[in-house]
Protein backbone atom coordinates (compact mmCIF):
# COMPACT_ATOMS: atom_id res chain seq x y z
CA UNK A 1 0.00 0.00 0.00
CA UNK A 2 1.06 3.43 -1.03
CA UNK A 3 1.47 5.59 2.20
CA UNK A 4 3.48 8.65 1.22
CA UNK A 5 4.04 10.68 -1.86
CA UNK A 6 6.12 13.73 -1.90
CA UNK A 7 7.48 16.29 -4.51
CA UNK A 8 10.96 18.27 -3.49
CA UNK A 9 12.59 20.78 -5.48
CA UNK A 10 16.00 21.06 -6.67
CA UNK A 11 17.43 22.55 -3.63
CA UNK A 12 15.48 20.33 -1.19
CA UNK A 13 12.86 22.35 -0.36
CA UNK A 14 9.56 20.47 -0.24
CA UNK A 15 6.96 21.34 -2.73
CA UNK A 16 4.52 19.10 -1.98
CA UNK A 17 3.30 15.87 0.33
CA UNK A 18 0.63 13.52 1.24
CA UNK A 19 0.04 10.58 3.50
CA UNK A 20 -2.34 8.17 2.89
CA UNK A 21 -2.34 6.70 6.58
CA UNK A 22 -3.14 7.36 10.05
CA UNK A 23 -1.30 10.84 11.12
CA UNK A 24 0.58 9.29 13.65
CA UNK A 25 2.83 7.94 11.22
CA UNK A 26 2.80 11.45 9.17
CA UNK A 27 5.82 12.58 11.02
CA UNK A 28 7.77 9.34 10.59
CA UNK A 29 7.02 9.74 6.88
CA UNK A 30 8.18 12.64 6.80
CA UNK A 31 11.37 11.76 8.21
CA UNK A 32 11.80 8.73 5.86
CA UNK A 33 11.38 11.30 3.12
CA UNK A 34 14.02 13.51 3.99
CA UNK A 35 16.89 10.71 4.60
CA UNK A 36 15.93 9.66 0.80
CA UNK A 37 17.05 13.01 -0.36
CA UNK A 38 20.62 11.94 1.02
CA UNK A 39 20.08 8.91 -1.21
CA UNK A 40 19.14 10.71 -4.27
CA UNK A 41 21.86 13.03 -4.30
CA UNK A 42 24.71 10.24 -3.54
CA UNK A 43 22.81 8.26 -6.32
CA UNK A 44 22.99 10.97 -8.77
CA UNK A 45 26.79 12.41 -7.69
CA UNK A 46 28.25 8.58 -8.02
CA UNK A 47 30.06 8.27 -11.93
CA UNK A 48 29.47 4.93 -11.41
CA UNK A 49 25.93 4.51 -10.96
CA UNK A 50 24.82 7.42 -13.01
CA UNK A 51 22.34 6.41 -15.31
CA UNK A 52 20.73 9.38 -16.62
CA UNK A 53 17.00 7.90 -16.47
CA UNK A 54 14.69 9.75 -14.30
CA UNK A 55 13.91 6.34 -12.56
CA UNK A 56 16.15 5.96 -10.00
CA UNK A 57 14.32 2.79 -8.49
CA UNK A 58 14.71 1.18 -4.97
CA UNK A 59 16.33 3.88 -3.10
CA UNK A 60 16.55 2.40 0.50
CA UNK A 61 14.43 -0.28 1.79
CA UNK A 62 13.67 0.47 5.78
CA UNK A 63 11.72 -1.88 8.45
CA UNK A 64 8.71 -1.31 7.67
CA UNK A 65 9.33 0.61 4.31
CA UNK A 66 10.54 0.33 0.69
CA UNK A 67 11.09 3.93 -1.05
CA UNK A 68 11.49 4.81 -4.51
CA UNK A 69 12.69 7.71 -6.09
CA UNK A 70 12.65 9.55 -9.37
CA UNK A 71 14.29 12.86 -10.70
CA UNK A 72 13.20 14.90 -13.02
CA UNK A 73 15.62 17.04 -15.81
CA UNK A 74 14.01 19.92 -13.94
CA UNK A 75 15.81 18.65 -10.84
CA UNK A 76 12.56 17.83 -9.06
CA UNK A 77 12.37 14.65 -7.00
CA UNK A 78 9.54 12.13 -6.90
CA UNK A 79 9.45 10.34 -3.89
CA UNK A 80 7.22 7.16 -3.32
CA UNK A 81 6.87 5.25 0.26
CA UNK A 82 5.32 2.10 0.32
CA UNK A 83 4.39 -0.66 2.68
CA UNK A 84 4.03 -3.27 -0.03
CA UNK A 85 6.93 -6.29 0.10
CA UNK A 86 6.12 -6.96 -2.89
CA UNK A 87 6.39 -4.08 -5.38
CA UNK A 88 6.54 -4.64 -9.11
CA UNK A 89 9.34 -2.37 -11.51
CA UNK A 90 6.19 -1.74 -14.21
CA UNK A 91 4.13 -0.81 -11.22
CA UNK A 92 6.06 2.04 -9.89
CA UNK A 93 7.25 2.97 -13.15
CA UNK A 94 3.73 3.65 -14.24
CA UNK A 95 2.98 5.32 -10.97
CA UNK A 96 6.00 7.90 -11.70
CA UNK A 97 4.90 8.32 -15.42
CA UNK A 98 1.74 9.16 -14.26
CA UNK A 99 2.72 11.20 -11.50
CA UNK A 100 5.23 13.11 -13.48
CA UNK A 101 2.45 14.52 -15.75
CA UNK A 102 -0.16 15.62 -13.03
CA UNK A 103 3.08 17.62 -11.67
CA UNK A 104 3.57 19.02 -15.37
CA UNK A 105 -0.25 20.03 -15.24
CA UNK A 106 0.14 21.48 -11.58
CA UNK A 107 3.11 23.69 -12.88
CA UNK A 108 1.38 24.67 -15.61
CA UNK A 109 -0.99 26.47 -13.65
CA UNK A 110 0.03 30.47 -14.38
CA UNK A 111 -0.53 31.06 -10.52
CA UNK A 112 1.88 28.87 -9.27
CA UNK A 113 5.20 30.57 -8.39
CA UNK A 114 7.80 27.89 -8.83
CA UNK A 115 9.80 26.58 -5.81
CA UNK A 116 6.93 27.15 -3.48
CA UNK A 117 4.33 24.58 -2.75
CA UNK A 118 1.78 23.13 -5.07
CA UNK A 119 -1.76 23.90 -3.78
CA UNK A 120 -3.41 22.56 -6.58
CA UNK A 121 -6.52 20.89 -6.00
CA UNK A 122 -6.66 19.45 -8.98
CA UNK A 123 -3.46 17.76 -8.51
CA UNK A 124 -4.22 16.34 -5.18
CA UNK A 125 -7.42 14.79 -6.41
CA UNK A 126 -5.24 13.44 -9.51
CA UNK A 127 -2.54 12.06 -6.82
CA UNK A 128 -5.03 10.56 -5.02
CA UNK A 129 -7.12 9.36 -8.27
CA UNK A 130 -3.12 7.95 -9.38
CA UNK A 131 -2.35 6.43 -6.09
CA UNK A 132 -6.03 4.37 -6.28
CA UNK A 133 -5.44 2.59 -9.45
CA UNK A 134 -1.52 1.96 -8.23
CA UNK A 135 -1.00 -2.13 -9.54
CA UNK A 136 -4.33 -2.01 -10.98
CA UNK A 137 -3.31 -1.45 -14.82
CA UNK B 1 -4.14 13.90 -29.37
CA UNK B 2 -2.14 17.32 -29.07
CA UNK B 3 -4.62 20.25 -28.30
CA UNK B 4 -3.93 22.96 -31.34
CA UNK B 5 -5.05 26.27 -32.17
CA UNK B 6 -4.74 28.68 -34.95
CA UNK B 7 -0.86 29.73 -34.98
CA UNK B 8 -2.52 33.73 -35.61
CA UNK B 9 -4.09 33.84 -32.60
CA UNK B 10 -0.38 33.41 -31.12
CA UNK B 11 0.56 35.62 -33.73
CA UNK B 12 -2.24 38.64 -33.08
CA UNK B 13 -1.42 37.68 -28.74
CA UNK B 14 2.01 38.65 -29.03
CA UNK B 15 2.07 41.90 -31.17
CA UNK B 16 -0.98 43.43 -28.94
CA UNK B 17 0.93 42.16 -25.69
CA UNK B 18 4.39 43.92 -27.11
CA UNK B 19 2.19 46.68 -28.43
CA UNK B 20 0.70 46.85 -24.53
CA UNK B 21 4.15 47.25 -22.83
CA UNK B 22 6.35 49.12 -24.95
CA UNK B 23 3.27 51.38 -26.54
CA UNK B 24 1.03 51.71 -23.64
CA UNK B 25 2.39 51.21 -20.14
CA UNK B 26 6.35 51.86 -20.74
CA UNK B 27 5.97 54.13 -24.07
CA UNK B 28 8.75 56.39 -22.82
CA UNK B 29 11.07 53.59 -20.73
CA UNK B 30 11.89 51.11 -23.16
CA UNK B 31 14.29 49.36 -20.68
CA UNK B 32 11.43 48.30 -18.01
CA UNK B 33 9.19 47.55 -21.41
CA UNK B 34 11.47 45.25 -22.33
CA UNK B 35 11.81 43.34 -18.69
CA UNK B 36 8.40 43.17 -18.48
CA UNK B 37 8.17 41.11 -22.34
CA UNK B 38 11.30 39.13 -20.95
CA UNK B 39 9.94 38.32 -17.80
CA UNK B 40 6.39 37.01 -19.48
CA UNK B 41 8.66 34.48 -22.24
CA UNK B 42 10.91 33.71 -19.03
CA UNK B 43 7.75 32.08 -17.42
CA UNK B 44 6.61 30.66 -20.59
CA UNK B 45 10.21 28.83 -21.08
CA UNK B 46 10.10 27.54 -17.41
CA UNK B 47 6.76 25.70 -17.53
CA UNK B 48 7.65 24.51 -21.43
CA UNK B 49 10.94 23.04 -19.92
CA UNK B 50 8.76 21.17 -17.31
CA UNK B 51 6.72 19.74 -20.22
CA UNK B 52 8.87 19.25 -23.21
CA UNK B 53 11.79 17.55 -20.91
CA UNK B 54 9.06 15.10 -19.65
CA UNK B 55 9.71 11.84 -21.54
CA UNK B 56 13.65 12.25 -21.50
CA UNK B 57 16.36 11.54 -19.64
CA UNK B 58 18.74 13.81 -18.06
CA UNK B 59 20.96 16.03 -19.61
CA UNK B 60 24.65 15.29 -18.67
CA UNK B 61 25.77 18.56 -19.97
CA UNK B 62 25.18 22.00 -20.79
CA UNK B 63 26.07 21.08 -24.39
CA UNK B 64 23.31 18.70 -24.42
CA UNK B 65 21.04 21.09 -22.86
CA UNK B 66 20.93 23.29 -25.24
CA UNK B 67 21.25 20.77 -28.19
CA UNK B 68 17.77 20.11 -26.72
CA UNK B 69 17.00 23.14 -27.57
CA UNK B 70 17.79 23.71 -30.81
CA UNK B 71 16.77 20.24 -31.75
CA UNK B 72 13.24 19.30 -29.75
CA UNK B 73 12.60 22.17 -28.50
CA UNK B 74 12.59 24.33 -31.05
CA UNK B 75 10.69 21.94 -33.12
CA UNK B 76 7.82 21.31 -30.82
CA UNK B 77 7.35 25.63 -30.54
CA UNK B 78 8.72 26.65 -34.12
CA UNK B 79 7.76 23.60 -36.07
CA UNK B 80 11.70 23.74 -37.73
CA UNK B 81 15.19 22.90 -35.90
CA UNK B 82 17.74 25.78 -35.38
CA UNK B 83 19.92 25.78 -38.48
CA UNK B 84 23.09 26.35 -36.79
CA UNK B 85 24.72 25.71 -33.62
CA UNK B 86 27.92 27.49 -32.08
CA UNK B 87 29.82 27.87 -29.25
CA UNK B 88 33.54 28.87 -28.33
CA UNK B 89 33.07 26.05 -25.67
CA UNK B 90 33.74 29.30 -22.51
CA UNK B 91 30.09 29.06 -21.98
CA UNK B 92 28.71 31.34 -24.95
CA UNK B 93 26.46 29.61 -27.53
CA UNK B 94 25.11 30.88 -30.54
CA UNK B 95 21.66 29.59 -31.88
CA UNK B 96 20.94 31.02 -34.79
CA UNK B 97 17.80 30.70 -36.80
CA UNK B 98 17.37 31.37 -40.80
CA UNK B 99 13.69 32.22 -40.92
CA UNK B 100 12.71 32.56 -36.81
CA UNK B 101 9.03 31.75 -37.34
CA UNK B 102 8.21 34.86 -35.13
CA UNK B 103 9.75 37.61 -37.19
CA UNK B 104 8.71 36.59 -40.60
CA UNK B 105 4.78 36.18 -39.68
CA UNK B 106 4.40 39.26 -37.41
CA UNK B 107 4.61 42.36 -38.60
CA UNK B 108 5.78 44.64 -36.66
CA UNK B 109 4.20 48.25 -37.05
CA UNK B 110 6.94 51.05 -36.57
CA UNK B 111 4.72 53.71 -36.19
CA UNK B 112 2.81 52.45 -33.81
CA UNK B 113 5.57 53.14 -31.36
CA UNK B 114 5.21 56.19 -29.30
CA UNK B 115 7.88 59.30 -30.91
CA UNK B 116 10.38 58.80 -28.37
CA UNK B 117 14.53 59.35 -28.93
CA UNK B 118 16.35 56.41 -27.37
CA UNK B 119 19.66 57.74 -26.59
CA UNK B 120 21.19 54.52 -26.24
CA UNK B 121 20.85 53.61 -29.58
CA UNK B 122 21.19 56.75 -31.55
CA UNK B 123 20.81 55.95 -35.47
CA UNK B 124 18.79 52.51 -35.01
CA UNK B 125 15.62 52.73 -36.79
CA UNK B 126 12.27 52.60 -35.02
CA UNK B 127 11.34 49.51 -37.02
CA UNK B 128 14.72 47.61 -35.75
CA UNK B 129 13.67 49.18 -32.52
CA UNK B 130 10.19 47.36 -32.64
CA UNK B 131 11.77 44.14 -33.60
CA UNK B 132 14.00 44.47 -31.31
CA UNK B 133 11.43 44.96 -28.09
CA UNK B 134 9.58 41.67 -29.74
CA UNK B 135 12.43 39.51 -29.31
CA UNK B 136 13.05 39.91 -25.70
CA UNK B 137 9.81 37.30 -25.73
CA UNK B 138 11.42 34.49 -27.51
CA UNK B 139 14.92 35.00 -25.36
CA UNK B 140 13.07 35.05 -22.30
CA UNK B 141 11.83 31.60 -23.45
CA UNK B 142 15.42 30.60 -23.80
CA UNK B 143 16.42 31.70 -20.41
CA UNK B 144 13.12 30.36 -18.46
CA UNK B 145 14.26 26.82 -20.18
CA UNK B 146 18.16 26.66 -19.38
CA UNK B 147 17.13 28.26 -15.60
CA UNK B 148 14.81 25.55 -15.48
CA UNK B 149 17.82 23.14 -16.41
CA UNK B 150 19.66 24.59 -13.76
CA UNK B 151 21.98 26.72 -15.91
CA UNK B 152 21.51 30.49 -15.77
CA UNK B 153 22.34 32.70 -18.57
CA UNK B 154 21.82 35.86 -20.44
CA UNK B 155 20.01 35.11 -23.68
CA UNK B 156 20.23 38.31 -26.20
CA UNK B 157 19.18 38.09 -30.04
CA UNK B 158 21.32 39.63 -32.53
CA UNK B 159 19.50 40.38 -36.03
CA UNK B 160 22.11 42.28 -37.83
CA UNK B 161 22.29 39.63 -40.33
CA UNK B 162 18.25 39.51 -41.19
CA UNK B 163 16.31 37.50 -41.99
CA UNK B 164 18.74 35.45 -39.84
CA UNK B 165 17.96 35.89 -36.44
CA UNK B 166 20.38 34.59 -33.71
CA UNK B 167 20.15 33.88 -29.88
CA UNK B 168 23.20 34.76 -28.38
CA UNK B 169 23.30 32.28 -24.70
CA UNK B 170 25.88 33.15 -21.96
CA UNK B 171 26.00 30.94 -19.28
CA UNK B 172 26.38 32.48 -16.18
CA UNK B 173 29.46 30.60 -14.30
CA UNK C 1 -19.58 33.06 -61.04
CA UNK C 2 -21.54 31.27 -58.68
CA UNK C 3 -21.12 32.77 -54.93
CA UNK C 4 -19.16 30.01 -52.75
CA UNK C 5 -20.45 29.33 -49.69
CA UNK C 6 -18.96 29.93 -46.47
CA UNK C 7 -16.94 27.03 -45.38
CA UNK C 8 -17.80 25.21 -41.90
CA UNK C 9 -15.12 25.90 -39.15
CA UNK C 10 -13.52 22.71 -39.11
CA UNK C 11 -12.53 22.60 -42.80
CA UNK C 12 -10.79 26.16 -42.04
CA UNK C 13 -9.00 24.47 -39.16
CA UNK C 14 -7.68 22.14 -40.94
CA UNK C 15 -6.33 24.24 -43.31
CA UNK C 16 -4.87 27.21 -41.45
CA UNK C 17 -0.93 26.82 -40.29
CA UNK C 18 -1.71 25.50 -36.31
CA UNK C 19 0.29 25.01 -33.57
CA UNK C 20 0.42 23.53 -29.91
CA UNK C 21 -1.90 25.16 -27.94
CA UNK C 22 0.33 24.96 -24.69
CA UNK C 23 2.53 27.74 -26.33
CA UNK C 24 -1.01 29.70 -26.85
CA UNK C 25 -2.23 28.69 -23.35
CA UNK C 26 1.08 29.40 -21.35
CA UNK C 27 1.66 32.81 -23.02
CA UNK C 28 -2.01 34.10 -22.00
CA UNK C 29 -1.31 32.66 -18.40
CA UNK C 30 1.95 34.56 -18.10
CA UNK C 31 0.65 37.53 -19.59
CA UNK C 32 -2.15 38.19 -16.91
CA UNK C 33 0.21 37.16 -14.43
CA UNK C 34 2.40 40.16 -15.46
CA UNK C 35 -0.24 42.47 -15.73
CA UNK C 36 -1.29 41.14 -12.05
CA UNK C 37 2.21 42.26 -10.85
CA UNK C 38 2.29 45.15 -12.46
CA UNK C 39 -0.97 46.81 -12.53
CA UNK C 40 -2.12 45.28 -8.97
CA UNK C 41 -5.85 46.33 -9.44
CA UNK C 42 -7.99 43.04 -10.18
CA UNK C 43 -10.49 45.55 -12.10
CA UNK C 44 -7.60 47.16 -14.21
CA UNK C 45 -6.13 44.03 -15.14
CA UNK C 46 -10.03 43.19 -16.53
CA UNK C 47 -9.62 46.24 -18.37
CA UNK C 48 -6.41 45.52 -20.11
CA UNK C 49 -7.62 41.95 -20.75
CA UNK C 50 -10.21 43.33 -22.51
CA UNK C 51 -8.28 46.29 -24.94
CA UNK C 52 -6.23 43.45 -25.52
CA UNK C 53 -8.79 41.27 -26.51
CA UNK C 54 -10.56 44.40 -28.59
CA UNK C 55 -7.08 44.95 -30.68
CA UNK C 56 -6.48 41.39 -31.26
CA UNK C 57 -10.37 41.32 -32.28
CA UNK C 58 -10.13 44.08 -34.98
CA UNK C 59 -7.07 42.58 -36.65
CA UNK C 60 -8.69 38.81 -36.88
CA UNK C 61 -12.39 39.73 -38.51
CA UNK C 62 -10.29 40.12 -41.76
CA UNK C 63 -8.46 36.88 -41.16
CA UNK C 64 -12.12 35.24 -40.51
CA UNK C 65 -13.89 37.06 -43.48
CA UNK C 66 -11.57 35.93 -45.89
CA UNK C 67 -11.36 32.05 -44.90
CA UNK C 68 -14.54 31.54 -43.78
CA UNK C 69 -15.72 33.04 -47.27
CA UNK C 70 -18.79 34.41 -45.19
CA UNK C 71 -20.02 37.87 -47.00
CA UNK C 72 -21.25 40.30 -44.33
CA UNK C 73 -24.10 39.29 -42.40
CA UNK C 74 -26.73 41.61 -41.99
CA UNK C 75 -28.73 39.42 -39.56
CA UNK C 76 -27.40 39.13 -35.74
CA UNK C 77 -28.76 36.10 -35.17
CA UNK C 78 -26.38 34.69 -37.56
CA UNK C 79 -23.49 36.62 -36.76
CA UNK C 80 -23.72 35.31 -33.64
CA UNK C 81 -23.71 31.28 -34.98
CA UNK C 82 -20.94 32.32 -37.64
CA UNK C 83 -19.19 33.48 -33.84
CA UNK C 84 -19.77 30.26 -32.33
CA UNK C 85 -19.20 27.68 -35.28
CA UNK C 86 -16.65 28.97 -37.27
CA UNK C 87 -15.41 32.25 -35.42
CA UNK C 88 -14.23 30.00 -32.22
CA UNK C 89 -13.40 26.42 -34.24
CA UNK C 90 -11.41 28.31 -36.73
CA UNK C 91 -9.02 30.14 -34.33
CA UNK C 92 -9.26 28.11 -31.17
CA UNK C 93 -9.90 24.71 -32.58
CA UNK C 94 -13.86 24.53 -30.20
CA UNK C 95 -17.35 25.35 -31.11
CA UNK C 96 -19.32 27.29 -28.83
CA UNK C 97 -23.16 27.25 -28.80
CA UNK C 98 -25.55 30.24 -29.37
CA UNK C 99 -28.97 30.52 -27.04
CA UNK C 100 -31.18 32.32 -24.69
CA UNK C 101 -32.17 34.76 -27.50
CA UNK C 102 -34.38 37.52 -26.96
CA UNK C 103 -37.69 38.84 -28.44
CA UNK C 104 -36.29 41.18 -30.58
CA UNK C 105 -33.03 39.00 -31.82
CA UNK C 106 -30.64 41.24 -30.35
CA UNK C 107 -29.75 39.83 -27.62
CA UNK C 108 -28.11 36.24 -27.15
CA UNK C 109 -25.42 33.85 -25.12
CA UNK C 110 -22.66 32.73 -26.37
CA UNK C 111 -21.86 29.48 -24.60
CA UNK C 112 -18.44 27.74 -24.69
CA UNK C 113 -17.60 24.33 -22.59
CA UNK C 114 -14.40 23.90 -23.73
CA UNK C 115 -11.85 26.36 -23.81
CA UNK C 116 -8.08 26.46 -24.37
CA UNK C 117 -7.42 29.72 -22.66
CA UNK C 118 -7.99 28.01 -18.79
CA UNK C 119 -6.39 24.88 -19.32
CA UNK C 120 -3.85 24.20 -16.45
CA UNK C 121 -5.65 27.30 -14.72
CA UNK C 122 -6.57 27.59 -11.05
CA UNK C 123 -7.40 30.89 -9.88
CA UNK C 124 -5.93 31.73 -6.52
CA UNK C 125 -8.38 32.97 -3.66
CA UNK C 126 -6.52 36.16 -4.04
CA UNK C 127 -7.81 37.22 -7.40
CA UNK C 128 -11.72 36.93 -6.64
CA UNK C 129 -13.24 39.57 -9.47
CA UNK C 130 -10.95 38.88 -11.82
CA UNK C 131 -12.43 37.99 -15.26
CA UNK C 132 -9.31 35.69 -16.71
CA UNK C 133 -10.71 34.85 -20.20
CA UNK C 134 -11.72 38.67 -20.47
CA UNK C 135 -9.30 39.27 -23.64
CA UNK C 136 -12.67 36.87 -25.11
CA UNK C 137 -15.31 39.05 -24.62
CA UNK C 138 -12.56 42.14 -26.39
CA UNK C 139 -11.83 39.92 -29.60
CA UNK C 140 -15.82 39.86 -29.75
CA UNK C 141 -16.81 43.13 -29.99
CA UNK C 142 -13.95 44.46 -31.59
CA UNK C 143 -14.28 42.20 -34.29
CA UNK C 144 -17.77 42.74 -34.66
CA UNK C 145 -17.50 46.04 -34.54
CA UNK C 146 -15.45 45.75 -37.71
CA UNK C 147 -18.67 44.78 -39.12
CA UNK C 148 -20.28 47.70 -38.19
CA UNK C 149 -22.33 45.96 -34.89
CA UNK C 150 -22.09 47.75 -31.76
CA UNK C 151 -22.25 45.81 -29.10
CA UNK C 152 -21.60 45.08 -25.50
CA UNK C 153 -20.69 41.77 -24.15
CA UNK C 154 -20.26 40.82 -20.60
CA UNK C 155 -19.80 37.84 -18.92
CA UNK C 156 -22.51 35.64 -17.51
CA UNK C 157 -20.96 32.69 -16.35
CA UNK C 158 -17.12 31.61 -15.83
CA UNK C 159 -15.93 28.35 -14.89
CA UNK C 160 -12.83 29.59 -13.27
CA UNK C 161 -15.38 30.93 -10.80
CA UNK C 162 -16.86 27.87 -10.08
CA UNK C 163 -20.02 27.78 -12.81
CA UNK C 164 -20.12 24.83 -14.77
CA UNK C 165 -19.42 27.05 -18.38
CA UNK C 166 -18.25 29.96 -19.69
CA UNK C 167 -20.96 32.40 -20.94
CA UNK C 168 -20.97 35.51 -22.64
CA UNK C 169 -23.74 37.55 -23.27
CA UNK C 170 -23.52 39.69 -26.36
CA UNK C 171 -26.21 42.30 -27.02
CA UNK C 172 -26.43 44.29 -29.88
CA UNK C 173 -26.35 47.90 -28.88
CA UNK C 174 -26.30 49.90 -33.20
CA UNK C 175 -25.94 48.23 -36.60
CA UNK C 176 -25.00 50.36 -39.05
CA UNK C 177 -27.16 49.95 -42.33
CA UNK C 178 -24.68 49.07 -45.45
CA UNK C 179 -24.44 52.16 -47.51
CA UNK C 180 -24.86 52.04 -51.14
CA UNK C 181 -21.43 53.28 -53.15
CA UNK C 182 -23.43 55.29 -55.52
CA UNK C 183 -25.87 57.84 -54.51
CA UNK C 184 -28.88 58.51 -56.27
CA UNK C 185 -29.37 62.28 -57.46
CA UNK C 186 -25.76 63.27 -56.07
Amino acid sequence: MIVCVSVVGHQNNPLYIQSFTDADDALKLHHVVHCSLDVIEERVNNPKTTLNEAFLGLLYPTLNYKVYGYLTNTKVKFILVTTDLDVRDTDVRNFFRKFHAAYVDAVSNPFHVPGKKITSRTFAQTVSNIVGSYGLN
Amino acid sequence: MVREVAESCVDTMLMEMVAMYSGRFYANKPELAARRIEAIGYQVGHQLSERYTMERPRFSDHLEAIKFICKDFWSEVFKKQIDNLKTNHRGTFVLQDNKFRWLSRVSIDPSSEKETEDPSTPGESKAAQAVSMYLYFPCGIIRGVLSNLGIPCAVSADISSLPTCSFVIRVKA
Amino acid sequence: MAPVGPRSGDAIFSSIDRVNAELFTLTYGAIVRQLLTDLEDVDEVNKQLDQMGYNIGIRLIDEFLAKSGVSRCVDFKETAEMIAKVGFKMFLGVTASVSSWDADGTCCSIILEDNPLVDFVELPDTCQGLYYCNVLSGVIRGALEMVSMKTEVTWTRDALRGDDAYELQVKLLKQVAEEYPYKDDE
